[in-house]
């Protein structure tokens, strides 16, 4: 039988979301195996008035090129590329992989010449999105190599996933909506702030946000969502943080990490596991060691750490920070190929203190 | 492991079906149950030097769409469908399914308005086809939906898909090349007959072909492949006809079709089930009673009628016929919104006569008219 919370998702992100109209081009981009949401936005794509345009990526295939293609044919784009760039009017992203070390057999180098390549069709797709030609967001359809990430059993995960979005909700889309207003009066508040002390465990960061719009994340660009964020003045984080969760980054097992900051810049960096890679990743470029986002996770019903981004930044009661690209739309200007975010939590004893007034304790704004 | 017989197929289909070459942009379009064919494809592709580009699908979408979708949406042809038929050198279009009655509980005016809808597309991908700037082939995977059509496991269809392309073979290529230079000769021999006479069990059909041509089909754009066919002139088509195997279309078998022709058209039709659909397509619009098509299948690995045309019509020692639009390449006029193919054997005591003198009989040619070996080696 169809899981009813695959019905109600399709419809919060064809509605809520993406807000779906009549003659809109839709896009919907993911991993075969999310089959049965596809499926379920299709049919809600269409009852809206859209047109689909179904991509289902089989990872096998794109592991395969990566593997064999020469350097030229890393380096090609084609016209059928650029077509799913510039012919949707909104783009869904479903996020999901059979198995998560599926490209661990693959040179990084070829990986790194296929999307410097692929690069310039981000580059166009932000810019329509900016443009308002296009709505996205990105989505996690529940698969088993996410649940074994975060071990849970397959039912686990698809609990927790669904829960996290307030699917069993009567009304998913009105906890949003409210979700969505919350945020937004913490946000506004935060607007006001131009110091800002992090303290907890080990941890003791000062960031610069002044003047910096504070961004809410309530479940139009990523589902689920629930944080409100910023990227905070470059040369001015001072201090230092430990992150109590783990952070991974592109299948890679990185944790325990600790980070010294001055003017800015991570001076020192530590890290109980994969600690060669952490430095390797901050020497990419010259905007990789430095804040490119600071952030407040809002979703009450995501408590534990899955090893999954997209969840466990949101967790709500711990703040995160992003080494590398920053969010122009914040006010932010930091460039890099990185965008890697640390989640710290704050929900026993951690503090947050804005131009020297406490306005977050344990977890929780006060 | 991956089973050598699909990477002697991928390696067929990219290098002697399509031909890619260094540059070329190759679309591999099948359902995702095909996926280990479609790796294989990708890394021959890739080590020609081409740019794969999956077009994958999966079970159900289709279905939700046609569903759900209203005239607006079925008349719509998005721009970019067309700029993307131009975008591309080469495709491989893998058929299989989940179930090949997945569309049933759709109305069939949805699906003919949808493929209205994309006439352009195919006009397009026909003009470029000709203009030899696309190269195409289209294929099977052996897939469970396919295998019960034909009443047998996964495995046996496997074994019979395989044997068909020849792919138990060390070079199978080299095979496909042989087999296509007979097959040409066979067919310009038969470019010199103008009148062909049928006589089975049920059947004496005659048949014009003065003037027209017959095409080889050699394994290129269908792949396993082997008949030879051409466009009968359109009103000399007169007598009888009755073709063993059911006819297949659209998840939808019409038993035991009896057809009999009179100036090149159908004037009376009879089934043993199906009789109502039958006539309903043949009466879809002008063409539709008359034949685009008369072909005899060549390939003598395709024992086994299995109720995919791609294979049944090229059962050695089989002739068929399609109803509705001809090919222009063989001198055919006749057009359609139909091209159903209806297959007839005559391995037992089936004749072919041209222009009075037997060519044909039991299933093979009679070295009189043509001497060659059409049959290929078994393992």
């Amino acid at each position: 039988m169809r899981d009813p919370r695959l019905t109600t998702l399709a419809d919060l992100l064809c509605r809520y979301s993406l807000e779906v109209g009549e003659g809109d081009t839709v896009l919907i981009d993911g991993p075969a195996l999310a089959q049965p949401l596809f499926v379920e936005v299709v049919r809600k794509v269409t009852e809206l008035g859209g047109h689909p345009m179904v991509r289902p990526r089989l990872e096998r295939a794109q592991a395969a090129f990566l593997a064999d293609a020469s350097e030229e044919q890393l380096r090609t784009v084609t016209k059928l590329d650029r077509i799913e760039v510039e012919a949707p009017t909104r783009a869904l992203s479903v996020w999901g992989q059979r198995n998560n070390r599926f490209l661990s057999g693959i040179d990084p180098d070829r990986q790194a010449i296929r999307s410097a390549a692929t690069r310039e069709l981000f580059e166009r797709f932000f810019e329509r999105e900016a443009q308002g030609e296009v709505r996205w967001c990105g989505t996690a359809f529940p698969c088993d190599a996410a649940a074994q990430e975060a071990g849970m059993s397959l039912a686990e995960w698809e609990d927790f996933v669904y829960s996290a979005g307030h699917l069993e909700d009567p009304d998913p889309i009105a906890f949003w909506r409210a979700q969505s207003e919350r945020q937004e009066r913490i946000a506004k508040r935060l607007e006001q702030v131009r110091q800002m002390r992090i303290v907890g465990e080990e941890t003791d960061l000062a960031i610069d946000v002044s003047d910096r719009r504070w961004m809410n994340a309530d479940g139009h660009q990523n589902f689920p969502d629930g944080e409100v964020y910023t990227s905070p003045i470059e040369a001015a984080t001072q201090g230092h943080i430990a992150f109590s969760l783990d952070a991974p980054y592109n299948g890679n097992d990185v944790a325990g990490v600790r980070l010294w900051f001055d003017e800015g810049k991570v001076v020192r960096e530590e890290a109980t596991k994969g600690r060669r890679f952490l430095s390797q990743m901050l020497d990419m470029d010259e905007g990789a060691r430095y804040l490119g986002e600071v952030a407040f996770g809002m979703n009450e019903e995501i408590r534990t750490g899955t090893r999954d981004t997209l969840f466990d930044e949101k967790i709500g009661g711990t703040c995160h920070v992003a080494l590398g690209m920053a969010f122009p739309e914040a006010g932010g200007s930091n460039r890099s190929g990185l965008h890697w975010d640390m989640v710290c939590d704050l929900r026993s004893g951690g503090e947050v203190h804005a131009d020297g007034e406490v306005i977050y304790r344990d977890g929780r704004f006060l | 492991m991956t089973d050598p017989r699909v990477r002697r197929l991928a390696d067929v289909v990219v290098n002697y079906s399509t031909g890619v070459k260094e540059g070329d942009v190759v679309q591999i379009q099948g359902p995702e149950l095909a996926e280990p064919l479609i790796v294989e494809i990708v890394k021959a592709t890739v080590a020609a030097g081409g740019i794969p580009q999956v077009r994958a699908s999966v079970q159900g979408v289709d279905e939700a769409y046609l569903a759900a979708a209203g005239d607006d949406q079925l008349d719509h042809l998005p721009a970019y469908v067309l700029e993307e038929m131009d975008a591309i050198d080469a495709r491989i279009a893998i058929i299989g399914a989940w179930n090949t009655r997945e569309l049933s509980g759709i109305d069939p005016g949805k699906l003919a308005r949808r493929s209205r809808a994309a006439q352009p597309v195919m006009g397009r991908f026909m003009e470029r086809s000709a203009a030899g700037d696309l190269r195409w082939c289209v294929t099977a995977y052996p897939c469970d939906a396919f295998a019960q059509d034909a009443d047998m496991s996964l495995d046996a269809y496997a074994d019979f898909v395989y044997q068909a392309g020849w792919l138990h073979l060390e070079d199978p290529a080299s095979a496909w090349r042989t087999y296509a230079a007979k097959l040409r000769a066979l067919a310009n021999r038969m470019t010199e007959v103008k009148t062909l006479r049928v006589v089975a069990e049920g059947t004496d059909l005659t048949v014009g072909i003065a003037g027209r041509s017959w095409i080889a089909s050699r394994g290129e754009r269908n792949f396993p492949d082997g008949e030879i066919f051409t466009g009968p002139l359109e009103s000399e088509t007169n007598g009888e006809v009755r073709f063993s195997f059911p006819a297949v279309m659209g998840g939808r078998e019409v038993q035991d079709v009896r057809l009999r022709f009179e100036n090149g058209r159908v004037v009376h039709s009879e089934a043993a089930a199906g009789g109502d659909y039958l006539e309903q397509m043949l009466g879809m619009d002008e063409g539709a009673s008359i034949l685009g098509e008369f072909a005899i299948g060549t390939n003598y690995m395709v024992t086994e009628f299995t109720r995919q045309i791609l294979f049944d019509e090229k059962i050695g020692g089989t002739c068929h016929m399609a109803l509705g639009a001809g090919y222009p390449d063989t001198g055919s006029v006749n057009r359609s919104g139909l091209h159903w193919d209806m297959v007839c054997d005559l391995r037992a005591g089936g004749e072919i006569h041209a222009d009075g003198e037997v060519i044909y009989r039991d299933g093979a040619f009679l070295p009189s008219f043509f001497a060659e070996e059409l049959a290929v080696p078994a393992a």
